[in-house]
């Protein structure tokens, strides 16, 4: 009967309220566990499913970056403005395919986990948040990489490299809000898991992962501005500064920290607001 | 023995209310197509979607008590599973209100959380979603293993599963914590007779902690088994609410 004493505590709530916003967050910060657990074993499971296994996290970038490197350096010599072409693609191709591939898995969270979704009730953006935690921890390698590369070929090594640690933490936050709004896109929308490469196939271009900006858009000009405003220059810009010294100036870290929080917590809010639609069909 | 009155009369005063459905009306509309694609958008436009408009449950009212088993009845179609979802906060109420006292627990027909997994590692999976930690989970592993009597088959994925053996697995993970209001949606039918046995116990204890169990079943045998209570749903109205051999009796009856 203590039992029955605790239950009985409790208020008879509406089903059809809304959880208050503190509440939310709480039930996701309760549930962490669940966070490290699914990630931790998503990774696991990557391994088992590939020969090479988490090995293609790396190796995927790196011949990426090889035709990249053939197809830009060699035949169309882009590498214009650029010393050390190699790393700056490697730091740019990783630098952007964090931001991807946390999209891509945060698209598909919410519709790969129907099943979960209609059992068991929780907090609904466990899924992104999930999701783009596995991509964070598939990223720590590549950063590893970065500063071999940059070893490699020459660069010293340096206090700035320090830097890539704030960047991590900002371009993660940003990835957990586009995670965020791609999961509600999705969840509307099935044809988003479609349209989201060709996206970034633009962005790509947009923002001066194989080629550098400076070197071809006038600085003060409004194309520039337009680099200025894409928060993906702005991260990849910042990790390029921090591993291989290239000039960065003061605007492109205060747009991709702004592009952060604007985006997590309109991405947040976004999601939330469609909390009892993720579970129907 | 509770004694309950019909629909619209409010239970008696020493009865706490777990669930408190109020002139709770729900529609919904239906898509031909489920999921909305970008080529029927171009194609027809956002507005000619073909849509049917289904008024599943209308203005039903009912209290349940702390600690009441309720059984609900009532052939295809005539609401039962809509008014579960609208009770688990999982459809959106077109009129009315429903209120309910802690958390509320849904059990369905096949609930899969990830086919591609292990039995062993869903359970985990389902605890971890539940909030428990996973301490907690490994110490009631055995005996949830146990539970679903699925002994080596629980390290194969789930997607190897008879659906006897899912349902198992889902009632296993949906009472590795308690809830307060724990509703079923025919989880127990395709279950074997084993299996039935060992989850109605289950229910009972359930209900012995003070949980409140909503039961919608085609099996009367089984809302007899567990339920003091019946609730006849037709059309999606409440055509009898009373003690469960009135009610039985009633719908048996009536063919």
């Amino acid at each position: 009967m203590v039992a029955a004493a605790r239950r009985v505590a409790n208020d008879l709530h509406d089903v059809q309220a809304r959880q208050p916003l503190a509440a939310y967050l709480r039930g996701i910060w309760d549930r962490r566990s669940f966070v490290w657990n699914v990630a931790l074993n998503e990774l696991r499971h990557r391994q088992v499913t590939s020969v090479l296994g988490n090995l293609w996290h790396l190796l995927n970038p790196a011949l990426n970056i090889g035709v990249y490197f053939l197809i830009f350096g060699l035949l169309l010599e882009t590498d214009r403005g650029v010393d050390n072409f190699l790393l700056f693609l490697t730091i740019g191709i990783f630098t952007f395919q964090f931001v991807q591939k946390s999209t891509m898995d945060g698209a598909k969270s919410i519709v790969t986990n129907k099943g979960m979704i209609k059992a068991v009730r929780f907090p609904r953006a466990m899924l992104p948040i999930t999701s783009t935690v596995t991509e964070l921890l598939a990223m720590l390698p590549a950063v590893v990489v970065m500063l071999v590369v940059a070893v490699v070929t020459g660069e010293p090594i340096s206090v700035r490299w320090l830097g890539l640690l704030p960047l991590l933490v900002v371009q993660s936050v940003f990835c957990l809000g586009a995670a965020l709004i791609a999961a509600r896109l999705t969840a509307h929308l099935i044809d988003t898991l479609q349209i989201l490469p060709f996206v970034f196939r633009l962005m790509l271009y947009a923002s001066g992962v194989i080629f550098s900006v400076d070197a071809y858009v006038e600085r003060s000009g409004f194309v520039h501005t337009l680099f200025v405003l894409n928060p993906l220059y702005c991260y990849i810009s910042i990790a390029r500064w921090a591993i291989m010294d290239m000039p960065l100036r003061a605007e492109l870290m205060v747009s991709g920290g702004v592009w952060a929080v604007a985006i997590l917590t309109l991405g947040f809010l976004w999601f939330r607001n469609a909390e009892e639609m993720y579970a129907r069909d | 023995m509770i004694e309950v009155e019909v629909a619209d009369h409010p239970v008696q005063p020493e009865i706490v209310p777990s669930i408190v459905v109020d002139h709770a009306d729900i529609r919904y509309r239906v898509y031909e197509e489920p999921q909305l694609s970008a080529r029927k958008l171009v194609s027809r436009g956002f507005r000619s979607r073909r849509a049917v408009t289904v008024h599943a449950v209308k203005d039903v009212s009912f209290t349940v008590g702390v600690g009441e088993a309720v059984g609900i009845v009532g052939s295809n179609g005539s609401g039962k599973s809509t008014l579960l979802r609208g009770i688990a906060g999982l459809q959106t109420l077109s009129g009315g209100s429903i209120k309910v006292r802690g958390e509320v627990g849904l059990l369905g027909v096949g609930a899969a959380l990830k086919p591609s997994l292990s039995g062993h590692r869903n359970i985990v999976l389902g605890g971890l979603a539940l909030g428990m930690s996973s301490e907690a989970i490994e110490a009631l592993l055995p005996e949830v293993i146990a539970f679903t009597g699925l002994e080596d088959a629980i390290n194969r994925p789930m997607k190897t599963y008879s659906s006897g053996m899912r349902a198992r697995l889902a009632f296993a993970i949906s009472t590795l914590r308690v809830p307060e209001v724990l509703l079923i949606d025919e989880a127990l039918a395709v279950g074997d007779k084993q299996f039935r046995a060992m989850s109605l116990q289950r229910l009972n204890e359930i209900k012995e902690q003070a949980g409140t169990v909503v039961l919608v079943s085609h099996n009367l045998s089984e809302i007899r088994e567990t339920c003091d209570r019946v609730i006849w749903l037709d059309q999606g109205v409440v055509r009898v609410d009373g003690s469960a051999d009135e009610v039985l009796a009633a719908y048996e009856s009536d063919g």
